[in-house]
């Protein structure tokens, strides 16, 4: 018998409904914000990529500037996210969330920086 | 002093050149010996007529010398002493390549026997027969010995005017090599071959019973053969000296028709002293299009326009006059191979002048401008103009492309959406505190 998905108090609903729900509810705006930039940063890629496949790669160097930096955003904010996350707090414990964002600060302009150097 | 004497020597040489039909000097030395200086009258005497100063020399005589003080004292020399075993020491084959490689040209008579010239013509790719087998042939029937043979003049020739009479010859043929420098100028009849001089059909009777081996015979021999040196001097060898005597001149191939003789040893000098078929390079220039400077470097993909201006020689007003006559020309642009090889088309209107514009390869190097034109008969051409081809420059690189703006577009936003991000965390960090404190309580 497979396990319920939802406790049984609540009306059924499906596994996603009830993820959707829990995330609604126990994340943190911060963290919701960091989100939100996160998917933004996500569909940016996903739409350069497939112009790179579609359309032309001609630029190369632009392609991979472009789409390099959307991927090392990604990874700065996600690393970002991780940090300032009260549920870590064990795990981070020498690195306050203001750090943590100066770092976060530091590692994208350097990123960007390259980025805009490479873009031609 | 010395000076004004140098002086007076260079404008005498102008003045000499101004009035050479050839385009290489107008003396000639004629090595021929004395006794038979009177069979060749007709044909000295046409030489004279064209411009040149005739030198006489005996084979055997040390004067005048070939080369004074290091330099050839004379721009053309007419060896027709076939006959003779022994010459003197500046006139040994040896002595007449060196000549030939400093761009003397030389006119050889060849004959039946062994002679220094006939192991000199084995260098240039000439196949002589065996000694005392001098050409002979039965058609058409007429009085003479078969060993005086009426030649019909080529239907087109390059070197040859056209509609010449038939031409006597009476010497030895000879077959060619596969040298690329030898230019074919009058071959045998078809009929014709090689046999003693007495024994006759009897030639034929001993190949057919070997199966044609060893039968020297058909149009494949050359009787006349040019040479054209690498350095561009030219060589012609003959057959026989008979050819240019008066006998053979004045005598008719038919009723009242002359033999071509005379006009063949006019167009034979012609094109051995360099007179006619001389081509040169005069200027060549390569720059951008829209521009008219040439650069040292190029980029990948330039256009780039080269030009070319060639002349030939005109012996009637001894001139270089433009030439755009040439439909075969192509230009390379080669780095070890050929990147690029293209017709290189005369420009209409504007004569002499050759044109050509195309795309650099989109290859950086040291590459080579080359015109290579090599025909049997002309001047060899050759330019080569080196030019390094580089990429572009860090900032020559064409940019804000149309098809990146998506790329440009995901960088920006990315950049923007960083900021936005930062202000609103700095911004809301405050707030959330807020929120926390009211949280809290």
């Amino acid at each position: 018998m497979p396990p319920k998905a939802a406790p049984a108090v609540v009306e059924p609903t499906s596994a996603v409904q009830t993820l959707w729900n829990a995330y609604k509810d126990h994340t943190t705006d911060r963290l919701k914000f960091i989100d939100a930039f996160l998917v933004f940063l996500m569909l940016s890629g996903i739409v350069q990529f497939a112009y790179c496949v579609l359309v032309t790669t001609f630029p190369y160097n632009a392609f991979l500037s472009g789409f390099s930096s959307t991927v090392g955003q990604f990874v700065l904010t996600a690393s970002l996210r991780s940090q300032v996350n009260p549920e870590n707090k064990n795990e981070f414990k020498d690195v306050s969330p203001e750090r943590a964002f100066a770092d976060f600060t530091i590692g994208s302009i350097v990123l960007h920086f390259f980025v805009f150097n490479f873009l031609g | 002093m010395l000076s004004f004497y140098t002086f007076a020597l260079f404008f005498l040489s102008l003045a000499g050149l101004l009035h050479a039909k050839s385009s290489d000097g107008d003396s000639v030395l004629v090595v021929v010996e004395e006794a038979q200086q009177k069979e060749f009258t007709l044909f000295f005497d046409g030489l004279r007529e064209q411009g040149y100063e005739l030198t006489f020399r005996g084979p055997k005589d040390e004067k005048p010398a070939v080369v004074e003080h290091d330099v050839p004292a004379f721009s053309h020399i007419i060896i027709l002493a076939s006959e003779s075993k022994n010459f003197a020491k500046d006139i040994t084959p040896q002595a007449l390549v060196a000549l030939l490689s400093g761009g003397s040209n030389l006119l050889i008579a060849l004959s039946q026997k062994q002679t220094p010239m006939t192991s000199l013509a084995a260098e240039f790719s000439l196949i002589l027969p065996p000694p005392n087998t001098p050409l002979v042939s039965f058609f058409p029937e007429r009085k003479d010995s078969p060993s005086v043979i009426p030649i019909a003049a080529p239907a087109s020739s390059l070197i040859l005017s056209p509609k010449m009479s038939p031409i006597w010859f009476s010497g030895v043929a000879h077959a060619l090599g596969s040298n690329p420098l030898l230019v074919p100028i009058l071959n045998a009849p078809a009929e014709s071959f090689a046999a003693d001089s007495e024994g006759g059909a009897d030639a034929l009777v001993d190949a057919t019973e070997k199966g044609g081996e060893g039968l020297w015979a058909g149009s494949q021999l050359s009787v006349v053969t040019g040479f054209q040196a690498v350095g561009g001097a030219r060589v012609a060898w003959v057959g026989g000296t008979d050819m240019f005597s008066d006998k053979f001149m004045k005598k008719e191939v038919s009723k009242g028709v002359q033999s071509g003789n005379a006009k063949f040893a006019r167009d034979l000098t012609a094109w051995t002293f360099q007179e006619s078929l001389v081509l040169r390079i005069d200027s060549t220039t390569h720059h951008l299009v829209n521009s008219t400077t040439p650069l040292e470097q190029y980029t990948n993909n330039d256009n780039i326009v080269y030009t070319a201006g060639i002349s030939r020689f005109n012996p009637k007003t001894s001139t270089w006059e433009p030439y755009s006559g040439i439909k075969d020309m192509q230009l390379e642009f080669t780095m070890l191979d050929p990147h690029i090889r293209t017709a290189l088309p005369a420009v209409p209107g504007s004569p002499g002048k050759y044109s050509v514009t195309f795309r650099a390869p989109d290859r950086h190097g040291v590459f080579k401008f080359v015109i290579n034109y090599k025909r049997k008969g002309w001047t060899h051409l050759h330019s080569s103009t080196t030019v390094a081809v580089v990429p572009p420059r860090h900032d020559g690189y064409p940019r804000f492309l149309s098809a990146a703006w998506p790329y440009y577009a995901g960088a920006i936003s990315t950049s923007v959406g960083f900021f936005i991000f930062s202000a609103a965390w700095l911004a809301g960090g405050s707030r959330e505190n807020k929120k926390g404190k009211a949280k809290a309580q």
